[in-house]
């Protein structure tokens, strides 16, 4: 696959350059915090081209984000598989809205579904229904190519500067200070909350290094129970 | 040091993971739509985790500073009112992240 920007430059096409303008607001996000997650990466002790080997091969801000303090903890890759699923489900439901807008090509298909991160997803729903499916993969491209510049940069920044200044690594708690907001904002019920801070509040006191995974383990099973009661009070399905 | 190999192995795991949820929808459609409960996991868990994570990522700072909890309590509730008003989720995390190196840094 060849680099997104050499290629505008030899393909002046009018859809082209509308998907790099389309993709200017995510660049405003992806530049900085790739910027952010390859810094921290290398902090952490990870050689700068694994971290651009992450958001080449696994491309998905808040996991890449959470992998950092789970490789630097030396974890076992079953948990940080884990940890990626579970942070990553809620993308299982966004390809539902895109299964009759698929390129034919079943490589860009396959490319898109790749790269479909909760910035891509919403530019790629928000285009008119009849737009070129080729647009598309520019927009899922170019934007991957903005997230592995920033990281780049950073990986290259943080493998220079040996930082006097401590909490930089505040940065994830604020990232999951603002996707728990937002998560909040767009929320049907506040149980997810009182659950997950119950849950935490078991955890911790009984195994407080493997406080995260059970909290997870309880979460979901309180789900389940709730929803069976929740179903069996309905009487029928929604 | 983060082992080379290791990190690798995660990164390729990783990979796979993400994928594979991203690829559900578009090999097991039918399978989604006929069970609800999937669909309602998926609509209770982000929040769940998102809260999770913020906790036990706000206690992780907290263990590493000496000086107690303020910092990060303050902090994150910065980030979170900052969040709530201005949608911006790169000036909540620039502004917050800065005010709480600042204080580690230059209020003992």
């Amino acid at each position: 696959m060849s680099a997104p920007l050499p290629n505008l430059v030899h393909e002046p096409q009018k859809p082209t350059v509308s998907a790099l303008a389309l993709t200017l607001p995510v660049a405003m996000g992806y530049i900085p915090l790739g910027t952010v997650f390859g810094f921290l990466f290398v902090q952490a002790g990870g050689a700068w081209w694994l971290a651009v080997a992450a958001s080449i091969f696994v491309y998905a801000g808040a996991a890449q984000y959470m992998m950092i303090p789970m490789l630097a903890a030396g974890m076992s890759v079953g948990s940080i598989v884990l940890a990626t699923a579970i942070v990553n489900m809620r993308h299982v439901f966004y390809g539902l809205s895109l299964l009759n807008k698929m390129p034919q090509n079943p490589f860009l298909k396959w490319y898109l579904i790749f790269g479909l991160t909760d910035e891509t997803y919403s530019l790629v729903t928000t285009m008119p229904q009849d737009c070129e499916p080729k647009k598309m993969v520019w927009v899922a491209l170019i934007n991957q190519g903005w997230w592995v510049l920033g990281t780049l940069m950073g990986a290259l920044i943080g493998a220079q500067a040996s930082s006097q200044l401590v909490g930089l690594d505040f940065a994830l708690v604020a990232l999951f200070c603002v996707l728990a907001v937002e998560q909040w904002r767009s929320r049907k019920s506040s149980a997810p909350l009182w659950v997950a801070l119950a849950s935490y509040a078991m955890a911790y006191p009984l195994l407080p290094s493997h406080a995260m995974v059970i909290s997870i383990g309880l979460s979901v099973a309180a789900a389940v129970f709730l929803q069976r009661k929740d179903s069996t009070q309905e009487g029928v399905a929604p | 040091m983060i082992d080379s190999m290791y990190g690798l192995g995660a990164i390729a795991a990783m990979g796979v993971v993400t994928f594979a949820l991203r690829a559900t929808p578009f090999v097991a459609s039918q399978w989604l739509k006929k069970h609800p409960m999937v669909q309602r996991l998926g609509q209770f868990l982000p929040l769940a985790i998102m809260t999770l994570l913020l906790i036990h990522s706000a206690l992780g700072s907290i263990k590493q500073n000496p000086a107690g909890p303020w910092a990060e309590l303050v902090a994150v509730a910065l980030v979170g009112v900052l969040q709530w008003r201005s949608k911006n989720a790169l000036l909540s995390i620039l502004i917050g992240t800065g005010i709480y190196v600042f204080l580690r840094n230059w209020q003992g």
